[in-house]
């Protein structure tokens, strides 16, 4: 893992080469996938907690020494990565962890040179890693909430100040409140005996399914494969460690075994501003066999993922490439398509499950819009 | 509250005995009903508002366990919650001097206001609001601060013990203010044929053919209206199988000179190709703008988006439910006594239970409703104007509070 961040920390950006490599999709590889053959193994050694979470403390606790020091510009790419690393984490908290980290070590004396120095920081981060949606999503409602909280009752600044360190650092807290929000809004929409198809692994979906278990009820989970990183079989490691039962598919099987599932449940890297997702590979093609089969695909995902794009098309995104490992060499002179996401328009989603309650996609450029205008 | 026992008692046992028919009737009796246990409910000393609240929600909920399937019993007990906290809030807004009473059932606001009475009204008023609404991006960093960040010391123990005399008549203004509001929602119940039948001539132009489907009265009225201003139009009236509530409809349409066509249900899809626009009725619109609605609807809603015909459902917001179906084609749905399909003597030999394992070959299925998906609702027709299926949540944000969605006493569900 050590190897790998660090290349990931030297040459990010996509700007600096034709085959870049999305940052964003490389750490959920990290944190979800299971690369090689012994799978199983390295699942176990995971759910053995308490030995490898001491083991992750030790090393934060040695990153963290570094991190702190560092301020101005600099030092928000390394507490984000700092925080990135961290499985539990959700990049957004990571971004918001970081400009939280500038407020604290920035000199400013007036709210002005706060924002603009928090500005910079924001945009150093977010042209760090284009590809990360929840990344700029993140960086701009910290932003928003600055300004407001700015013109807000606070009259002196270092109360403002230290409200808004304070409110960073809870926000690890508000996006596991917000993933327990949705797993109890969904609830009522898994009933007894129904087959649910997920794709590849998603925490929010994972906690899901999770409370549904432990609520007694009793489903069938069809998982997909998730290449080309098999997120899919960690997840359903996951849940068969929970007593669900599970079936894993190849994710070319989703047409075939359509037919016998009730509901598709998927996560989601960005909510955009139509109200369709953006999600990993292959998220649109389950979603267009769901639609025309007729079966209802909800969206569980945290209202910070919310973003201000609105694609047009598949193409119309910063491109986040991946590397996709074949197995077989390719032969010369053959194209890999290694694009890691897709867009789902919001015609094919029929509810998005979010901590804000559960919203049909339209509410999604409501509340971007109350936010942002 | 051992006044309005009796009365709710009454209520409920017409509930189980679906003895009120239709939702407008169901809306303004629970309404009428929960103005008397509001009026009946002694106003303590402290947290006023709460324990009206779960007063309310003590009766809704038997009101709710009555008849479930009734959803306009459940609107209207969630909309008195949202009153009462309204209310309140304003109440809090405007003398806020040094009050602790906000009796928020909200936990978080009401801390957060015993922290700092000091605050200006305002931000008082701001921070109550967004209590009030549903969670949104915009609250989603700061909706816990306000208790924490600024923690003052709590000084307003002492003035609520002497102002004991300014709260009984901030309790009584609280209780007023309620009831009179509850007044006017019994009123908004009553006018809503007029509001939505208002819009009518802006819907149904000259020479244009209506299909409808059994009785609803909202439709009737709003026929009525687009005929007053001299509308020339036309009027195909599915019969609405097994209860032919069409057939009321059409001779009801006829003493008012509409041109009528009575059709079987089983014509629609034979007369839609006819037909400009589709108006019906509602039982009830769920959140995502799915329709309960009687039986054949669902028929009539496919033929119409097969021919790219306008489907426009007319109903009062006392109609707008909350909630999201679940499998509304059985959870949400009632079967009625076969006799209304079959004679009781018709198919005697068929009843036959002495044959194989006692059941008989012969089974009378008789739902009442059918849910029509959001997708083949063209528009809303409520008295607040025409909205789209996606825009139903608006509305609700409107008129219901977020934790109210599960109307259950404080004390059994913490």
């Amino acid at each position: 893992m050590e190897p790998d961040a660090a290349a990931a920390a030297q040459n990010p950006n996509p700007s600096t080469g034709p085959p870049a490599i999305s940052a964003y999709y490389q750490t959920r590889a990290e944190h979800h996938a299971v690369v090689s053959s012994d799978w199983l193994a390295h699942a176990a050694a995971a759910a053995s907690l308490p030995s490898s979470d001491a083991a992750d403390a030790a090393a934060d606790a040695a990153t963290s020494l570094l991190s702190p020091g560092s301020n101005g510009g600099g030092g928000v790419i390394e507490e984000f990565n700092f925080w990135r690393r961290k499985p539990e984490a959700a990049e957004a908290v990571a971004a918001i962890m970081a400009l939280a980290a500038v407020i604290r070590s920035s000199r400013a004396t007036t709210m002005m040179e706060l924002e603009i120095e928090l500005k910079k920081a924001s945009d150093k981060l977010k042209s760090w890693d284009a590809t990360s949606i929840s990344l700029s999503a993140a960086c701009d409602l910290f932003m928003r909430f600055v300004t407001r909280t700015s013109h807000l009752e606070h009259e002196k600044f270092d109360a403002a100040k230290s409200r808004l360190i304070e409110r960073g650092e809870k926000f690890g807290e508000i996006s596991l409140k917000a993933r327990k929000t949705i797993a109890m809004l969904s609830q009522d929409f898994i009933s007894d005996g129904c087959t649910i198809l997920v794709h590849g692994y998603s925490r929010v979906v994972l906690e899901v399914l999770k409370l549904a278990a432990s609520n007694r009820k009793l489903f069938r989970v069809l998982c997909t494969e998730g290449r080309p990183d098999r997120t899919g079989l960690r997840m359903s490691n996951e849940l068969a460690a929970l007593g669900i039962p599970v079936k894993v598919l190849i994710d070319s099987a989703v047409a075939y075994s359509m037919d016998e599932v009730d509901m598709v449940f998927v996560g989601a890297d960005g909510v955009v501003e139509s109200g369709g997702i953006i999600n990993m590979m292959g998220t649109y093609q389950i979603a267009l066999v769901a639609h025309s089969m007729n079966k209802p695909v909800y969206v569980a995902a945290e209202s910070y993922k919310f973003a201000r794009l609105y694609p047009l098309d598949q193409k119309d995104m910063t491109p986040a490439h991946r590397p996709i490992d074949f197995g077989v060499p390719i032969p010369l002179g053959v194209e890999v398509e290694t694009s890691a996401r897709d867009y789902t328009p919001p015609q094919y989603l029929t509810l998005l499950l979010t901590d804000l309650g559960v919203l049909t996609p339209s509410v999604v450029s409501d509340e971007l819009i109350q936010l942002y205008l | 509250m051992p006044d309005v026992q009796p009365l709710v008692s009454e209520f409920v046992l017409k509930l189980k005995r679906r003895k009120v028919e239709g939702s407008h009737a169901v809306a303004r009796q629970t309404a009428e009903l929960l103005r008397s246990v509001v009026s009946q409910h002694r106003m303590g000393s402290t947290n006023q508002a709460a324990a009206l609240a779960d007063a309310v929600r003590g009766v809704g909920e038997q009101l709710i366990a009555a008849n479930p399937i009734e959803l306009a019993v459940g609107n209207i007990v969630r909309r008195v919650l949202h009153i009462i906290k309204e209310e309140d809030i304003s109440s809090t807004a405007v003398g806020i001097e040094g009050l602790s009473v906000t009796a928020e059932s909200d936990d978080e606001y009401d801390s957060g206001n015993d922290d700092h009475p000091t605050l200006s009204a305002a931000v008082l008023a701001a921070h109550a609001r967004n209590a009030l609404r549903a969670p949104s991006l915009q609250t989603l960093l700061e909706d816990i601060p306000v208790s924490t960040a600024l923690s003052r010391s709590a000084s307003s123990a002492g003035d609520s013990d002497g102002k004991s005399g300014d709260k009984s008549s901030k309790a009584r203004k609280l209780k007023h203010d309620v009831i009179a509001a509850i007044g006017d929602l019994i009123d908004e119940i009553d006018t809503c044929y007029d509001q939505i039948s208002e819009q009518a001539v802006e819907h149904i132009h000259q020479n244009e053919v209506i299909l409808t489907l059994g009785r609803s009265r909202t439709v009737k009225e709003f026929l009525y209206a687009a005929k007053e201003k001299k509308r020339y139009f036309r009027v195909f009236v599915a019969e609405g199988a097994p209860r032919y509530q069409g057939h009321v409809l059409a001779k009801e349409l006829v003493e008012k000179g509409v041109q009528t066509t009575v059709i079987t249900d089983s014509a629609v899809f034979a007369m839609i190709s006819r037909v400009n626009m589709v108006i019906v009725g509602a039982h009830a619109i769920m959140a995502n703008g799915g329709v309960i609605a009687p039986v054949g609807m669902n028929m009539v809603a496919l033929a119409a988006q097969r021919h790219a015909v306008p489907f426009v459902v007319v109903a009062g917001s006392h109609k707008l439910c909350p909630l999201y179906p679940h499998n509304p084609e059985v959870l949400l749905n009632e079967l009625k006594s076969p006799s209304d399909l079959l004679d009781f003597g018709e198919f005697s030999n068929c009843m036959n239970f002495s044959t194989q394992d006692g059941t008989p070959l012969l089974n009378v299925v008789n739902p009442t409703f059918d849910y029509v998906p959001p997708k083949l609702v063209s528009l809303f027709i409520t008295d607040t104007g025409g909205h789209s299926p996606s825009y139903m949540y608006r509305l609700i944000a409107e008129y219901y509070s977020a934790d109210d969605l599960v109307v259950r006493r404080k004390s059994t569900s913490s």
